[in-house]
């Protein structure tokens, strides 16, 4: 029985922007259903458009049938009871999307007190029942806290289990996982999962992340611009994309599958094939990391010696952020920090750029002392010379009053005595060296793409030719292909300029590209490290098994998902 | 137990505030040209006798820090030494009068919240629209009058030509008075609207553009249950603190409404004594107005955590 009928459905803002495109697609019950794409590409708005929620004084034409009523043009009242009944919604971020300043336990009761009318107890009885549904630990406990006080992946639950409250036939989750860290996405995915199946629910999942579509959804739609460029089995797409789009999604989307340990052998096979369909691709992965030996290690860029750092907060037990972390690049070399959040990979990073200051060890860049937090004017910009970095979103890291060829002048003003002409030049040579070009140099930050505005900022870090680049989840902001033209740029200017790359990420598909040395983090500890290949083929410590088991792809078993260990899942 | 703690941890800070501003008030006096010998002796020419022994009947011949130690440990018992010009308590006199500037700002700060935040959350559940840019054309004219512009005003259309309300006094009894400050109370009030009205509607625009809203939407709660629920209550923080700093213009933009209407309260006092170097009326109604400012900010600052539970966790929750 179809559950969600859209056809030919078209979006059109007062200012005549068509935001979709004829869109049509189904969800039957009992059915999970992948809606695939990039930022803009209409996903999101497809998927509030099923509860009646379009921007205000959008026209839209077609028709949005849920559970056999109309969506399009409904009264109000219709839409309270299709969103009391019909379906629920799972949001990407729980952090934004539970209230602050209310307790868990009164998100969970408040539409069963106020729409469905039970009693206090009753509905809290009924929060209960649904929290431990969504496997949290304590549901009676979870009910009095805030949400600050739980961890990300505990927070989605809560989610999840706030939209369970209406029993809703239909289930849309709208990027659930992509706030979260890898392993808690599996389990997140494993919840999911089991809720949809227990209660013959239809589901509509949307993602940008194809590996995570392919892995559990039974069909997808792959969406561009507003359109639908490619609908099917949600393997078949994956591994045999038709549509000229989805062939350059599949081949932009990175994949850890080297080989997977022994019992994904098939899932490698996938992958590879994939990977040498799309080889007519615009952009191909890339591995063209240049190969230095690294035993033993002569000509060290960055050299960091049991590196401590403790955090003291008043009336609170110490987190030890960072622990005895010892790493080394050679000149020229890449190597990749993984971790989940609160790995204390960022401190890591945050300590070598000079915006921490260590408790213990020794940081050195070329042979030169780097290691406390820069005082004076002389040190700051010695200080910068040898290390830049690239922050995680360039949203924010750009000052958006600033035009993109300022903000690069200004860092080559700082460090030299250059002629407006000469620096003028070297900002052109610059940006086109980050693919950009002149016109880009007066643009302002907000009329550039979030790629773009990471090609200004890495330009701006390597203004200064430092030494070593430290870039901070880098890509993690960014759209699969976007994230694709960093990497390969990233990689061209290793190979052109032998640039020395410390490389943060959590997305360890991502630095099988970009890195050929690899360490895992975890609580503030280098628990693995290694050749970026062998590290993924053949993974010594338990964490980065679990890291790696984690990560989504076609044949993964939910059930065994389910078993991963939670004790070690599940943040205190 | 944190929460006791952090109580007080506050009014220890908020203590240590109002000695500070105690000592800032008194010696402030000497920062003034004038003396209060020359007023005491009202432009008679006293012989050198007579002036030592006004001088030591007051206390002026001591340091400065034994005259302020005097002073603090007056205070501490009620005592704020003598008015120069009335030649009576500075208790008294002031006693007298703080009903009066009570009342008004009372019925002032009542009206400001009222209109600042109907207005504010009009304008925020309208925004980009017609109603929205009316609303905050309406609160920025009325927030570039100034109080005695507005107590004129008022006066002439509301106590002359129409003489529906007194336009001189306070009135005796409590529904009198409150009748005679109606006046008053609209012209103090007019200018601090656009304030709260404001900070109401962007903190309310705010939180109409946050997910938590969007989510509690898609649970098919009804639009009224959203704005209460999540909408207002979240936007409240903004609007208490912009309260909080309002008091103390409140308190001193009284002394020129009281003025103009001719009211016997302690903004008008303050502007009399000032004139008359009446230097103990001068620092007590200074302290009370500072503690007033202070104490109320201390409250807000309390209840912070009731507000938003997130700011007890500290800085490290988000």
């Amino acid at each position: 029985m179809t559950l969600l009928d859209i056809s030919r459905y078209t979006l059109d803002l007062p200012d005549g922007t068509r935001l979709l495109d004829g869109v049509s697609l189904s969800v039957a019950a009992g059915e999970t259903v992948g809606l695939v794409g990039e930022s803009g590409s209409g996903k999101s708005l497809t998927a509030r458009s099923v509860i009646g929620l379009q921007p205000r004084g959008a026209t839209t034409t077609g028709s949005v049938r849920l559970d056999g009523r109309e969506v399009l043009g409904a009264p109000v009242g219709d839409l309270l009871t299709l969103r009391r009944s019909s379906a629920g919604m799972v949001f990407q971020d729980p952090r934004a999307g539970i209230n602050p300043v209310r307790t868990i336990g009164d998100h969970l009761t408040e539409t069963l007190r106020l729409v469905e009318r039970r009693s206090a107890a009753d509905a809290e009885a009924r929060a209960i029942e649904l929290l431990r549904a969504v496997r949290l630990p304590r549901p009676e406990d979870h009910l009095r806290q805030y949400p600050h006080e739980l961890s990300g992946g505990m927070l989605q639950r809560v989610m999840i289990a706030g939209a369970l409250t209406s029993s809703p036939r239909l289930l849309i989750c709208d990027e659930p996982t992509t706030a979260l860290d890898v392993t808690t996405q599996a389990e997140i995915i494993a919840v999911l999962g089991e809720q949809r199946a227990t209660r013959g629910m239809g589901m509509l999942f949307i993602t940008h992340d194809l590996n995570l579509a392919a892995s559990i959804c039974g069909r997808v739609y792959v969406m561009n611009a507003g359109r639908i460029e490619e609908e099917g089995d949600a393997r078949q797409v994956f591994r045999d994309p038709q549509a000229p789009y989805t062939r350059r999604l599949v081949a932009a989307t990175p994949t850890i599958a080297v080989a997977q340990p022994a019992a994904a052998g098939t899932a490698a096979d996938a992958t590879t094939d994939v990977a040498a369909d799309a080889a007519p691709a615009p952009h191909p992965p890339v591995d063209t990391a240049p190969h230095v030996d690294l035993s033993p290690p002569v000509d060290l860029m960055l050299d960091v010696r049991s590196l401590s750092k403790t955090y003291r907060m008043h009336g609170k037990p110490p987190v030890h952020a960072v622990v005895d972390a010892t790493i080394e690049i050679a000149r020229g070399g890449a190597l990749a920090v993984v971790g989940e959040s609160g790995s204390g990979k960022s401190t890591l990073a945050r300590m070598i750029v000079g915006l921490e200051a260590a408790d213990a060890g020794d940081i050195l860049v070329d042979g030169a002392a780097r290691t406390g937090v820069p005082r004076s004017r002389a040190e700051r910009l010695a200080h910068s010379r040898s290390v830049q970095m690239v922050f995680q979103d360039p949203y924010l890291s750009l000052d958006p009053r600033i035009p993109a060829g300022r903000a690069i002048e200004d860092a080559l003003r700082l460090h030299s005595t250059l002629s407006t002409r000469d620096a003028r030049t070297r900002v052109l040579d610059l940006l086109e060296q980050v693919g950009l070009g002149e016109r880009h140099a007066p643009a302002r930050p907000r009329t550039l793409s979030g790629g773009q505005r990471q090609r200004v900022a890495i330009a701006r870090a390597l203004a200064i030719e430092p030494d070593v680049l430290v870039m901070d989840e880098a890509t993690s902001a960014l759209d699969v292909s976007v994230q694709a033209q960093v990497l390969d740029l990233v990689a061209r200017i290793r190979r052109e300029r032998g640039l020395t790359v410390l490389f943060i990420s959590h997305d360890l598909a991502v630095v099988r590209r970009v890195c050929e040395q690899t360490v895992v983090m975890r609580n503030g500890e280098i628990v693995e490290r290694g050749a970026t290949a062998a590290l993924l083929e053949q993974p010594q410590h338990p964490y980065t098994r679990l890291l790696l088991d984690s990560v989504p792809r076609p044949d993964w078993d939910l059930d065994a998902l389910a078993a991963i260990d939670r004790t070690e899942g599940i943040p205190a | 137990m944190t929460t006791f703690r952090r109580v007080a941890g506050k009014l220890g800070a908020l203590l240590l505030t109002l000695f500070l501003a105690s000592v800032l008030v008194f010696f402030s006096r000497f920062l003034v040209p004038g003396d209060p010998i020359s007023f005491l002796l009202r432009g008679r020419k006293p012989s050198p006798e007579a002036v030592a022994q006004v001088t030591a009947q007051y206390g002026l011949d001591l340091p400065p820090w034994q005259q302020y130690l005097n002073w603090l440990a007056g205070i501490l018992h009620g005592d704020f030494g003598r008015s120069l010009q009335f030649r009576q308590d500075v208790s008294v006199v002031i006693g007298e009068r703080l009903p009066v500037t009570l009342g008004l700002v009372i019925m002032a700060g009542t009206m400001i919240a009222v209109v600042g935040l109907i207005a504010g959350a009009i304008a925020a559940l309208n925004r980009g629209r017609v109603l929205d840019r009316a609303v905050l054309v309406g609160l920025t004219v009325l927030g570039a009058i100034p109080s005695f512009v507005g107590s004129i005003v008022l006066i002439a259309v509301f106590a002359v030509q129409l003489g529906w309300f007194p336009s001189f006094g306070s009135g005796e009894g409590f529904w009198d008075t409150v009748y005679h400050l109606v006046l008053p109370s609209i012209a103090l009030a007019i200018v601090f609207v656009v304030l709260i009205g404001k900070v109401t509607r962007s903190s309310m625009v705010d939180q109409l553009g946050r997910e938590h809203v969007e989510v509690a939407t898609s649970r098919g709660l009804t639009r009224g249950t959203i704005i209460r629920r999540h909408v207002f209550r979240n936007a409240i923080g903004p609007i208490l603190t912009v309260s909080g700093l309002l008091v103390a213009g409140l308190l001193v933009a009284s002394s020129i409404v009281e003025a103009a209407f001719g009211l016997a309260g302690i903004g008008s006092l303050l502007v009399q004594s000032v004139d008359r170097l009446d230097f103990p009326v001068v620092q007590a109604i200074v302290l009370l107005i500072v503690s007033a400012f202070v104490v109320v900010n201390a409250i807000i600052d309390i209840l912070e955590p009731w507000i938003d539970p997130r700011s007890a966790a500290g800085a490290g929750a988000r």
